[in-house]
């Protein structure tokens, strides 16, 4: 069984309404442990030492995270859980909600113990809304257990926008206002929201906590690679025979994920991390998903021949400059931009300075952008553009033979 | 307030703890150009013009907001910084339709004299379809060309910040994010007096004083 279950181990197993079902699969064990027989600077330094990364996409460690916020004196400090999955075709943190939420909920409860926070939010993408009840019910239960006596949890609803997914976004959401990037710094464990220190941690992480503590972090650092310590969640969707989310060590091939798990055939490329993903071709399917290579937030795409290229990288534009939340430029017009040259390509009416245009214009949105957004947007066409130049050629060479028959040349 | 040293294009700057860079820069006339940023107001630093090469970061930062730390080696005219910079004013310029695009000679459009100085030449990137809207007279004292605006939002902070009327705010996404007023409702008077501040931070035109019936402004 190459799957290892470790965050996937009660979904399914215990009923998600009921806390007894949890508590008899050894749930609130770590809590209890981080409790009574550990300081808060001890759960940092567990955490830290276990080379816990952030699962949400960007992979910054999360122990050092904690220790930043941990060191601030402020006399409000605040944990925030980002289970705004709006990454594209990323659906994890929604089996872990639904399926495991006293998981969650403990991990909050230790994460908010260790820095010192005194109200945790969930920032639940509106998308989710369903969710929310189930969510309720296990914050409702946990606290007649007296878990959760000196922390407050909110669930705190999105409005739809996917930038919200955005650390700086997601704090001003909360705030009451438009979301959009901040720029940095100051960093969120320094200065976040309303100006306090405030952790953020993807939902997948904190569901990390339990067992770390449980286990200790030696037993941690066992799983995966030099880098990426643990398991991870994947999403795997698209032409796949058997879509769903998957626990695999880190470290573990693409290969093993997509044709023996999932079931792919005839695979053009993979996506690894959702719309702003890397692309892998079919000829690197054996790349293996740690931070090292390629991970993201764990969303996992797969085309086959029949996809074309550049309409798939057409559509993502499309998303992204929809989604752009319009206050730095590089991301605002430089989307717009992109898709303007991306649509001639697909309609026929490309040129032969395209390609450096696309190549400039993502190394400035790269550079330049606030936020991961405007960052990230070009790596799509960048990948492409490596591994499937002839593509984006060939649509070029089209363009000037449907323009000559136009007499346009 | 303690001292900090920076290394900015090769010369030793001191600053004070809590200056941005761009302020230090300054310090020894090192020039960052700017489109967003005025020392009167709150930093935005959503134009990143004025992104300038830390040594050891990953990406470009903004000069206007980001603080000058102890140690810093600074670099304002790298090759990088040039080339970012001059494609951010480029694509602001593909989506800007003002006079000035077409007459080179206006003198009024910071953006254009801008795009002048760093030399971007032809542009590159097109817009589908450009920012088009009409102009807004509803009202006696300012008068809306929101084709010509850029997004800097100079104007939203000067009336935050100055004269506490909190009049606009930014709708919609991404490319078609507008500086409306209310639910993008016409600048009557009913919202806006005749204060004009924002006429003053304006650095394309898109606002501007009325011209009055038979005189010259």
């Amino acid at each position: 069984m190459p799957e290892k279950r470790i965050l996937l181990k009660n979904c399914g197993i215990i009923d998600p309404r009921d806390i007894n079902a949890y508590v008899a699969h050894d749930g609130f064990k770590a809590w209890e442990k981080a409790r009574h027989a550990l300081t808060p600077d001890e759960v940092v330094a567990e955490i830290d030492t276990s080379g816990l990364r952030g699962r949400g996409g960007a992979g910054f460690p999360c122990g050092l995270k904690w220790k930043l916020a941990r060191q601030e004196a402020a006399d409000e400090k605040f944990l925030i859980c980002n289970a705004d999955e709006g990454e594209v075709g990323a659906f994890k943190d929604r089996h872990l909600l639904q399926h495991d939420p006293f998981s969650l909920i403990e991990g909050i409860a230790i994460a908010a113990y260790a820095i010192g926070a005194q109200k945790a939010y969930i920032y639940l993408r509106a998308e989710y809304h369903y969710l929310s009840a189930g969510l309720k019910n296990a914050i409702d239960q946990t606290r007649q257990k007296g878990c959760l006596e000196e922390l407050n949890i909110t669930i705190q609803e999105g409005a739809g926008a996917y930038i919200c997914g955005e650390e700086s976004a997601l704090m001003d959401s909360i705030e009451g206002k438009r979301g959009e990037a901040r720029f940095r710094p100051p960093f969120p464990p320094s200065q976040g929201l309303w100006g306090k220190p405030t952790i953020i941690n993807n939902v997948e992480t904190l569901a990390n906590i339990p067992p770390i503590i449980l286990n200790g972090s030696q037993w941690f650092r066992e799983i995966g690679t030099a880098q990426s310590k643990g398991t991870k969640l994947f999403s795997v969707s698209g032409d796949v025979a058997k879509p769903g989310v998957y626990e695999l060590a880190l470290g573990s091939p693409l290969k093993e994920l997509v044709v023996d798990l999932a079931g792919a055939q005839d695979i053009k490329m993979v996506q690894v991390g959702g719309a702003t993903g890397g692309i892998i071709p079919a000829s690197m399917i054996t790349t293996p998903l740690a931070y090292e290579t390629v991970l993201g937030s764990g969303a996992v795409t797969v085309f086959d021949a029949s996809r074309e290229v550049l309409d798939f990288v057409y559509r993502t534009m499309e998303f992204l400059a929809e989604e752009s939340c319009g206050k730095c430029t590089p991301c605002r017009e430089g989307t717009e931009a992109m898709m303007e040259i991306i649509g001639r390509l697909t309609t026929g009416d490309g040129k032969q300075e395209d390609i450096q245009a696309i190549e400039d214009l993502s190394q400035t949105m790269m550079l330049s952008s606030l936020c991961g957004l405007g960052q990230a947007a070009s790596i799509p066409v960048l990948d492409t553009l490596k591994y499937f130049r002839n593509d984006y050629e060939n649509r070029i060479r089209q363009s000037v033979f449907l323009r000559s028959l136009r007499g346009q040349l | 307030m303690s001292d900090v040293k920076v290394r900015i294009d090769g010369r030793e700057v001191t600053a004070h703890e809590g200056m941005t860079i761009l302020e230090a820069a300054r310090l020894v006339d090192i020039e960052i150009p700017t489109l967003c940023h005025s020392p009167d107001l709150i930093p935005s630093g959503n134009c990143r013009v004025c992104v300038v090469e830390i040594e050891g970061a990953r990406t470009l930062a903004g000069a206007c907001h980001t603080p000058a730390a102890d140690g810093m080696v600074i670099q304002t005219r790298s090759p990088k910084v040039l080339t970012s910079r001059r494609a951010t004013v480029e694509l602001l310029m593909a989506g800007h339709t003002g006079e000035c695009v077409t007459d080179v000679h206006t003198d009024q459009c910071d953006l254009r004299k801008l795009a002048d100085h760093l030399e971007g030449g032809a542009p590159r990137f097109l817009m589908r379809k450009p920012r088009w809207y009409p102009i807004e007279e509803a009202n006696p004292y300012v008068r809306r060309d929101m084709s010509k605006c850029i997004l800097c939002r100079k104007c939203i902070g000067a009336c935050q910040e100055i004269a506490k009327k909190n009049v606009y705010g930014i709708a919609y996404r991404g490319f078609a994010s507008k500086v409306v007023v209310d639910f993008d409702d016409p600048l009557t008077t009913e919202v806006c007096r005749d204060c004009g501040i924002c006429i003053d931070y304006c650095p394309t035109g898109a606002l501007s004083k009325p011209a009055k019936r038979g005189g010259v402004q």
